[in-house]
């Protein structure tokens, strides 16, 4: 009995050497730790992986997790200069923050050195220069795109608004107990609510700051900001689903594939699951349009993911390589081929005819609607400062505060505005 | 001779399987509480780093932020009426399972089942129940044309859902704490009270109940500790809202921290939060000390 146990148990630390051994080999060879968070895009990225060994020789080991956790992971791996990620998934709006940090180097000279550089879309490529250095290549952008039901539209007849004080009236006349007119993100958060809320605030006449970038007095607390937070609140608790002030994106996918929103205004990313004829029941009857305007123009909710490379990355140019399979011509042909990706960064994607063959699929003018939105969208929609998380949280808090009736626009507004003087003046 | 030098090798045996529990607690648990005690009197910020000592600054600006003061508030709420309602439930299903033990042993395990679920999946399994247009319960009534309000847009019902999801994932920890409360008691007792003409009620109440209070006192403590760590529930179900009103401390404190990027002022909070947890488990273990020994 006993002589057995010893056995085993001997079998057992043989076979734990030998993984620590055949983990310490696995390390020898040259492999990439490639973190990001799940989106299609990343998930269709992390097929390919096998495609940039035969090309390189390096390993890539994608890592990918949910995007609630992200920051958490990042911030804990950088601030702690664990050295653990070769390839990190970059979110422009931290980009500043990050730069600030000294965590990711800039890839200027790489990135100028490149051919096909004009290829990029302009804007999202922007997003990532601080100060003169590029700090990211971009591999997503997407857009704010209103979709609506347009059997329920029709029904009532209505047209889709064009602009926000439209969308009121249209709300109006097609809300119902089964189906509410609109739905928005609701859940306090600088990429909740606070993706969705500035565009009606941009649309209105409202700003962030008194004069972004030289002069960041708070601008919060304005009329226009005020007229802009009283048409959302309008929109969600007149005509909106009921528990909206919960609502973040998967229960707007979930409420308008059900059903039972026949609005939203909402990402590429979004909308295109609503389209999604596999998974929505009702995609023949969504169509989408660029998002309303207001008095001060039209202000599409943009957001931009790129891969930079963290400052103590192992063998930066290797990171690198990495970075520029990812976001090549082929590579994001591949993925918005086989994936619902039509947030592709480079101008010659839209032009190959098999991305184009599906897309039209979806709407025969999306890929021109995503640019013309993309083309009128301000790289600056969310401010780029390196408190913007933090300022974007207050903010989300205290207008998902009033939305909920826990306290007037008019304070809630007065409040985020002396917050952000706060963390301003903090810094 | 033999036995001493026998026993002495049964001591070392003993202490040297309190070896890896000593490493763990002191590198995992020790190390990082000094490292928080540390960052606590800085102002060390994630992005901009150290910029000077600020001694017990951190501490005096926990009593002016309201903020801070607010997440008390939330945490009293979610504490004192979790525990409550916990130790309510889980000593009935108790009591409940003890009497009809010797026909039912299996139904134990199915009451234990809650208890096995991680706290994501529960917070999960519970928002969507409790988003009205994805929820199984709000379709049901709706056949009847009654509408459930939606209870994660107020602070009181935001509050209340956590303390429900909490409560069906803990409750079977009450339950077997009490149970076996309830084994070592004399079935005696109770014959005894059922000759003299007490009711079963009057016999719970006077006999039953009494001889359970100190494991009454040990689970409340465990549980109101537990309680005071909220955080995945509050993280997936209303995400510190609505507003900021469900923002317990231990919450506040990771706003702090890794939103607000102030990790020193974050450790004062976790500081604060330890201290609290600490008095209060010194203070009802001693009476707990008392009680065993009246």
């Amino acid at each position: 009995m006993y002589l057995k146990t010893t056995r085993r148990l001997m079998a057992a630390a043989l076979a734990g050497a030998m993984a620590l051994q055949s983990g310490a080999a696995f390390a020898q060879e040259k492999t990439l730790k490639v973190l990001l968070f799940g989106m299609p895009s990343t998930i269709g990225l992390q097929a390919l992986a096998g495609d940039f060994e035969k090309e390189t020789g390096i390993k890539a080991d994608i890592e990918i997790i949910g995007q609630d956790v992200f920051e958490n992971r990042i911030t804990l791996s950088f601030a702690g200069r664990t050295g653990d990620i070769d390839v990190v998934h970059t979110p422009a709006i931290q980009v500043q923050r990050w730069v600030e940090a000294g965590w990711i180097n800039p890839i200027t000279d790489q990135v100028d050195a490149l051919e096909d550089k004009d290829d990029f879309l302009k804007g999202p490529l922007e997003a990532y220069a601080v100060e003169g250095d590029t700090y990211a290549l971009p591999f997503f952008a997407e857009v704010g795109l209103l979709a609506y039901r347009k059997d329920i539209l029709e029904a009532k007849g209505q047209q889709p608004p064009k602009t926000w004080d439209e969308m009121l009236s249209v709300a109006a006349a097609i809300n119902t107990p089964e189906t509410a007119a609109i739905a928005l993100r609701a859940a306090p958060g600088q990429g909740f609510n606070m993706f969705v809320f500035p565009a009606l605030m941009w649309a209105y006449g409202g700003k962030f700051f008194a004069d972004y970038p030289s002069d960041l007095t708070p601008a919060i607390n304005s009329p226009e900001n005020l007229k802009a937070l009283q048409v959302y609140i309008e929109l969600l608790t007149k005509y909106g689903p009921q528990g909206v002030g919960r609502f973040n994106f998967p229960e707007i996918v979930a409420a308008v594939q059900g059903g039972q929103v026949a609005m939203t205004v909402d990402g590429t990313s979004i909308t295109s699951q609503l389209v999604d004829k596999e998974k929505s029941p009702v995609a023949d009857n969504i169509e989408l349009a660029l998002p309303p305007s207001g008095p001060a123009g039209r202000f599409p909710p943009i957001a931009v993911h790129g891969l930079a490379v963290p400052s103590d990355a192992k063998d930066p140019e290797a990171s690198f390589k990495f970075i520029q399979w990812a976001t090549s011509k082929e590579t994001m042909a591949k993925i918005a081929l086989n994936q619902a990706y039509p947030d592709f960064t480079r101008a010659s994607v839209a032009s190959i005819p098999e991305v184009v063959e599906k897309y039209s699929g979806i709407q025969p003018n999306f890929l021109d609607l995503r640019v013309e939105a993309l083309n009128e969208a301000r790289g600056d929609y969310r401010p780029l400062i390196s408190t913007w998380p933090e300022i974007g949280a207050a903010l989300g808090e205290n207008i998902n505060g009033a939305l909920n009736g826990l306290v007037t626009p008019e304070a809630a507004l007065e409040k985020a505005d002396q917050e952000v003087s706060d963390i301003i003046d903090s810094q | 001779m033999a036995s001493a030098s026998a026993s002495a090798q049964l001591e070392r045996a003993y202490k040297r399987m309190l070896i890896p529990t000593f490493l763990a607690v002191g590198i995992f648990a020790i190390v990082p509480l000094v490292g928080m005690i540390g960052l606590s009197f800085t102002d060390y910020h994630l992005i901009r780093g150290f910029r000077g000592e600020v001694g017990f600054q951190n501490f005096v600006r926990l009593w002016t932020d309201g903020r801070f003061m607010e997440s008390i508030y939330v945490m009293c709420a979610l504490s004192f009426i979790g525990v409550a309602v916990q130790i309510v439930m889980g000593t009935l299903v108790a009591v409940g399972l003890e009497k009809i033990v010797p026909r039912w042993r299996l139904a134990r395990g199915f009451f234990v089942i809650p208890f096995a679920v991680p706290a994501i999946v529960t917070a999960l399994v519970w928002l969507s129940l409790f988003t009205p247009t994805l929820s199984p319960i709000n379709a049901f009534f709706a056949i009847f044309g009654i509408q459930i309000p939606a209870i994660l847009t107020t602070q009181t019902g935001a509050i209340a859902a956590i303390v429900i999801a909490d409560t069906w994932t803990t409750y079977p920890f009450v339950m077997l704490l009490i149970l076996a409360a309830l084994q070592g008691i004399s079935t005696d007792l109770d014959e005894a009270a059922a000759m003299d003409g007490a009711t079963r009620i009057r016999a719970f109440f006077y006999i039953t109940l009494p001889l359970l209070v100190p494991a009454l006192t040990m689970v409340a403590l465990f549980r109101f500790i537990e309680t005071l760590k909220h955080f995945p529930l509050i993280f997936v179900l209303t995400n510190g809202g609505p507003g900021r009103s469900t923002q317990a401390t231990n919450y506040y404190a990771y706003v702090q921290t890794f939103q607000s990027s102030n990790v020193g002022y974050g450790s004062a909070i976790a500081m604060f939060l330890f201290f609290f947890a600490g008095v209060i488990s010194l203070y009802i273990a001693k009476r707990n000390a008392r009680l065993a020994d009246a």
